[in-house]
């Protein structure tokens, strides 16, 4: 089962981000200023690796070398208190050595096997030390190749024994165009004490709430610069900067229902800090959230009319339609290939267009997470225009091509120690027939009323899900709804319900789409999937779907505590301050 | 709070700061009740410690089951320096704090209570007893984290005690051993003590003492890592147990690999131990050791294969320490082994030295007779020489002791934790644990001396003598021991290391690092590469031909993890999670010896010559 989720991870990972702080972009370079240390370090080994790792047997097509320079800072605090407060920083390499041809190389997927092992890559000097560099990268160059040599012995001993896909006969490397893009290196200096204090006090606000249980704040700074280079004559140097604050409460309802609400803020820029007006209205938000979500009567099993808000349906379309448009999916034949022969054929309703466009950074004053000048495989990022007007136009792609699609379009991604495949980066959702949300809420009701029933349902806000796409799994998506009302067709208020799940066929939920909002709400999280965890957005507006199937949600069996929290104890004495 | 994902964390600890002086009484009564935090201590850790064990042992109940008979509080305050370079290179550098609680609570009562049970299945908690808890030192957020993880671990206790009692009831023979013994409380509040990284520049030290490796161009890979802790640790018992004590550990640990003409590969490594950061060797020293492991690391690249042999061998004392570590350690605990549901994890245990060879065996020969066996955590050093082990209060606050574990190679006693075993009732100060992981009874200075013991030259003598009659031309000398989790530079390197060794582990072979040659006619030594020491089990030790009157101190990390005990694999750990042991032995000889060459898989050379260091 593959596990991929959009996901609002919590605390668990890091990443991080920013805060008030001050961070700086280096001042720039002379135009005359000497190549990083780092990048004539990987210059130096390419080639003479290339040399001779061509001139062997089974001789390498294509080496690449990527150093990810990474500033960390992470800032987290529970319950009040502060939880840890670190800043790091480190180098990690990865190599790429592929052995045999384009055509058929090492990587080559054999039927439903797991890929073979390869280095996940290695930490090297933060000192500026080329000969040192230059040793770090000669060993795992030829580890790497090691493991590829040895795999393409598999491949070549058991590839005339596999089924072929209809895709079988792509290539399993695309031949792409050299880039080359030496810039700026980013830096970031946070002042840690402002932030130690800030998830103190945002930790403590949670703690006033009985309903909270426990609560955690991380602020994460992070400037990585990326330095890429390849045989095939790539050399890139790029800096990206991201800081993040994430919210996160848990609670528990009565039956032992375990509550969780999350909120994050991301930016770019320190001056665009969340201030504290705002990272107060969305504790309190959570807080309320949590205190209604606990006293919430439980949902029934519920077929019929359903309105996700845009951040909601974000998620959904993420979840639904993005992971099965990821074109190595296509080739894959454990994979469920929802989407592989309908490309030009009509899949969702004809007023919706969906693009990934990494290339825009920011939407509405919002910033994308999912955005990046070059791929993790050296390609430079494409706005791809996946669904025109209802109609699948292509796949995201990396460079395992499909015979289709010969070439990437710069969405093959990674998290750190991962190997590239096509990925998400800003899923965007548009519509030509919009309407203001009020308006789609009163179509709610009437298709309630149309179908006889007494409630619809509004899905105001999904946590990352899994998505079964595997063949041996039904075609059925499960995404979770945090917060989900009930919206009454004879006009009573809303009623918050929880436990609810959706469940049904991707493709049949996709052409039910009846309505779209006026307005594109923005979801920026990570997603986990084959290649880990990457920063993606996803932006949608509302949406109105005639028919979705909802489950009831496993409860837990762990009850309440049996003793109420300690300072909130009528009983207790002696309390201290 | 925030639960652990993978504790990388590190165990601590040496040196406990001040001499305890608790009574060693075994048999005393529970104590009715907590004992109050002393008037005038300022410890907000204490004090909602303290206050939110009192709610739980009073008023924590589910209704028809049992109140908890034993709460258990365990806190560990962090502060950590770690520094790795390569080559002269800084790698990574980092400082961190972090506090860590762990809850343990028990239902039933000391003959039958809801611990030493692996289920199948057990309670799901989605907080959990464990995890990492806020760093300020504060009162309300760590009295919020408490009441959480006890209300976990008194569920998890009550479902485990379920699970126990109907498991029990399909046996046609329960055991019959107490699950938990009785201690005297102890209230020992040592000072904190504050952490100094400044006193010397740690990541130019280890820049400095990695340079000189650029000195051996034919060197793969190296890392020098430098790693400082400071460690409050504290525990509280519903017994009346308050304790509070500060250690700290430094060490250097450094890895480097190559591989011969011929594809073998070959690591080797440096390490230092020492109570505190202060105690370190100064960069030069460290450099000449690294040095110096690089010298042996090249002649042993250059070196011929060591031959299949079977017949007496040398050990030097460094290397019969690191044997006797290896072979000893599973066989020195008293405490009986968990139930378990599963025969499969039984069965593993069993396999890989979960069960003590020497449990229920107490009156018998299990060593020579002139032998004496002695662990001592009290002696803070040999010869003057600081013993890395020490501790005057264990992991269970019971006070250290001497144990005299063989007299005359007759087994005496064993090490014993508060988890009585078919021998023993009660502790004897022995537990000890990692970062909150399990107590388990475990050696801290391991002696092991000779009442028969030869000088130098005669142990030789009688060496070459041996060798001489089964009509050798040459036989072996070992110098040194591998330590393969020093020696690897990655953790592939370690696993593929592991993997090469087989099934082998689990029947006692074990890995020398240097291997001699000495002819008998002149007495010559030749350096060999490879080979593996084949089934050198505990009754391999009744074939101890001549014991020496030198001593060596090898000080290492005890590896924590369960499974492999016994191997080096199982033995040696890192820094960042061992447990700080040493062992004292002197040079043995022991005969029947078998030796297994290198008949792997060589692996290729690399295909471009390495670039140039400087």
């Amino acid at each position: 089962m593959m596990k991929r989720d959009l996901r609002l991870r919590a605390f668990l990972t890091g990443l991080a981000l920013l805060a008030g702080a001050w961070v700086c972009v280096a001042a720039d370079r002379p135009a005359d200023a000497p190549t990083p240390a780092v990048l004539t370090a990987m210059q130096g080994e390419l080639s003479r690796s290339m040399e001779a790792m061509s001139a062997t047997d089974p001789p390498a097509y294509f080496i690449s070398y990527t150093v990810s320079d990474r500033q960390y800072t992470n800032v987290s605090g529970s319950n009040g208190a502060l939880l840890s407060s670190t800043a790091d920083r480190a180098r990690w390499l990865e190599v790429q050595s592929r052995v045999g041809t384009y055509q058929l190389d090492d990587t080559h997927k054999l039927g439903d096997r797991p890929p073979s092992w390869t280095s996940p890559g290695t930490n090297v000097p933060i000192d500026d030390d080329i000969p040192v560099l230059r040793r770090e990268i000669w060993r795992e160059t030829d580890r790497q190749y090691r493991a590829a040599a040895q795999a393409l012995i598999k491949v070549k001993t058991s590839e005339q024994v596999q089924v072929q896909t209809a895709e079988g006969a792509a290539p399993d490397f695309s031949r792409e165009q050299p880039h080359t893009s030496v810039g700026q290196p980013v830096e970031i200096r946070v002042d840690r004490k402002p932030w130690e204090e800030r998830v103190r006090r945002y930790t403590a606000e949670f703690s006033k709430s009985p309903a909270v249980l426990n609560s955690i704040a991380t602020f994460t700074a992070q400037a990585t610069n990326q330095y890429q280079v390849n045989t095939e004559g790539t050399k890139l140097a790029f800096g990206q900067i991201h800081y993040r604050l994430e919210l996160f409460v848990q609670s528990k309802a009565p039956d032992g229902m375990d509550i969780e609400r999350y909120a994050n803020f991301d930016w770019l820029d320190p001056k665009d800090a969340p201030d504290e007006k705002a990272v107060f209205d969305s504790i309190h938000r959570l807080i309320q959230e949590a205190e209604a979500l606990d006293k919430a009567p439980l949902a029934n099993p519920y077929a019929g009319p359903a309105l996700l808000t845009g951040r909601a349906a974000a998620v959904f379309f993420h979840e639904v339609f993005g992971h099965r448009a990821e074109g190595f999916r296509q080739k894959d034949i454990s994979e469920g290939q929802t989407f592989t022969s309908k490309v030009g054929e009509k899949i969702l309703p004809d007023f919706i267009s969906i693009k990934d466009d990494p290339t825009e950074a920011a939407l509405g004053g919002q910033m994308l997470l999912g955005s990046y000048p070059f791929d993790d495989e050296g390609v430079p990022a494409v706005n791809v225009p996946l669904v025109d007007h209802g109609v699948l136009k292509t796949f995201l792609m990396s460079r395992s091509p499909l015979v289709s699609i010969p070439h990437s379009n710069g969405h093959g991604r990674r998290q750190l120690g991962y190997v590239p495949v096509a990925r998400q980066g800003n899923l965007i959702v548009s519509s030509t027939q919009t309407q203001p949300f009020a308006e789609m809420r009163q179509k709610l009701i009437a298709l309630v009323k149309q179908q006889g029933l007494p409630y619809g349902l509004l899905i105001d806000d999904i946590a990352g899900g899994f998505t079964f796409t595997g063949r041996g799994q039904p075609q059925a998506f499960q995404v979770t709804p945090l917060v989900v009302y009930r919206v009454f067709a004879d006009g009573r208020p809303d009623e918050l319900v929880r436990g609810v799940d959706i469940v049904g066929t991707p493709l049949v939920s996709l052409t039910k789409i009846v309505a779209t909002s006026d307005k594109q709400e923005i979801f920026n999280g990570y997603c986990g999937a084959e290649s880990g965890s990457v920063p993606v957005s996803a932006v949608a507006p509302a949406i109105l779907i005639s028919e979705m199937e909802f489950a009831k949600k496993e409860t837990s069996t762990d009850r309440p505590p049996v003793l109420p929290p300690p300072g909130n104890d009528p009983e207790a004495k002696g309390q201290k301050p | 709070m925030r639960k652990f994902a993978t504790l990388a964390l590190l165990a601590v600890f040496a040196m406990p700061l001040t001499a305890a002086r608790a009574a060693g009484n075994h048999a005393g009564a529970p104590a009715a009740a907590q004992a109050p935090v002393p008037a005038g201590e300022g410890d907000q850790t204490l004090h909602a410690m303290h206050d939110e064990m009192e709610r739980a042992r009073t008023r924590l109940v589910l209704a028809g089951v049992g109140k908890p008979f034993y709460i258990e509080y365990r806190l560990l305050d962090l502060d950590m320096r770690s520094v790795t370079s390569s080559f002269g290179a800084l790698v990574a550098n980092s400082t961190s704090r972090t506090r860590f609680m762990s809850v343990d609570v028990r239902v039933g009562d000391y003959h039958l209570d809801s611990s030493n049970f692996i289920s199948e299945d057990g309670f799901q908690g989605f907080l959990g007893s464990t995890g990492e808890v806020g760093i300020d030192r504060d009162y309300n957020s760590l009295r919020q984290d408490l009441w959480l993880a006890t209300d976990q671990a008194y569920k998890a206790a009550v479902t485990q005690m379920a699970l126990k009692q109907s498991f029990l009831r399909s046996l046609t023979k329960p055991p019959e051993i107490d699950d938990f013994s009785q201690a005297q409380p102890l209230v020992k509040i040592d000072p904190r003590i504050d952490p100094d990284w400044t006193s010397r520049d740690w990541s130019e030290e280890s820049r400095e003492a990695s340079a000189i490796l650029k000195n051996f161009p034919q060197l793969y890979g190296t890392r020098v890592n430098y790693y400082l802790v400071y460690a409050t640790s504290y525990r509280m018992t519903s017994e009346g147990t308050i304790l509070r004590s500060s250690r700290h550990l430094a060490a250097i640990e450094a890895a480097m690999d190559t591989q011969a003409e011929d594809g073998m590969a070959l690591h080797n490594y440096y390490s230092s131990y020492a109570g505190q950061p202060a105690g370190l060797p100064d960069a030069a020293t460290v450099a000449k050791g690294v040095a110096n492991a690089a010298t042996e690391l090249m002649a042993l690249r250059s070196s011929p294969l060591v031959p299949d042999y079977t017949g007496p061998v040398l050990f030097d004392a460094p290397a019969a320490a690191s044997t006797l570590a290896q072979v000893l350690e599973p066989s020195l605990s008293g405490a009986r082994p968990p139930l378990s549901m599963t025969r499969d994890f039984d069965a593993f245990l069993e396999r890989f030295g979960g069960r003590s060879e020497w449990s229920g065996r107490v009156g018998t020969r299990v060593l020579p007779t002139s032998v004496t066996l002695v662990d001592d955590p009290t002696l803070q050093e040999f010869h003057g020489q600081p013993l890395i082990g020490s501790f005057d209060v264990d992991d269970e606050a019971v006070k250290a002791q001497r144990v005299s574990l063989v007299e005359s190679g007759i087994l005496k006693d064993l090490l014993m934790s508060r988890r009585p075993g078919p021998d023993f009732m009660y502790s004897n100060g022995h537990a000890r644990s990692a970062l909150l992981s399990d107590e388990r009874p475990l050696s801290s200075n391991l002696f092991f001396q000779s009442t028969d013991a030869l000088k130098p030259d005669d142990l030789r003598k009688k060496f070459l003598d041996a060798c001489r009659s089964d009509g050798h031309d040459w036989c072996l000398e070992i110098k040194r021991m591998d330590n393969p989790a020093l020696g690897a530079v990655r953790q592939e390197d370690f696993s593929q290391f592991i993997g090469e060794l087989g099934g082998g582990i689990a029947n006692g072979d074990r890995v020398p690092l240097l291997v001699y040659r000495v002819y008998v006619a002149d007495g010559r030594e030749e350096l060999a590469r490879g080979g593996i020491l084949e089934g050198l089990t505990l009754r391999s030790l009744r074939n101890i031909l001549a014991i020496g009157d030198d001593a060596a101190v090898l000080s290492y990390m005890q590896n924590p993890a369960d499974g492999l005990a016994g191997t080096a694999i199982g033995a040696f750990g890192l820094a960042q999670g061992g447990i700080p042991s040493t062992v004292i032995a002197p040079s043995l000889v022991l005969d029947d010896v078998e030796i297994r060459g290198f008949h792997g898989e060589p692996r290729r050379l690399p295909l471009a010559p390495a670039p140039p260091l400087k």
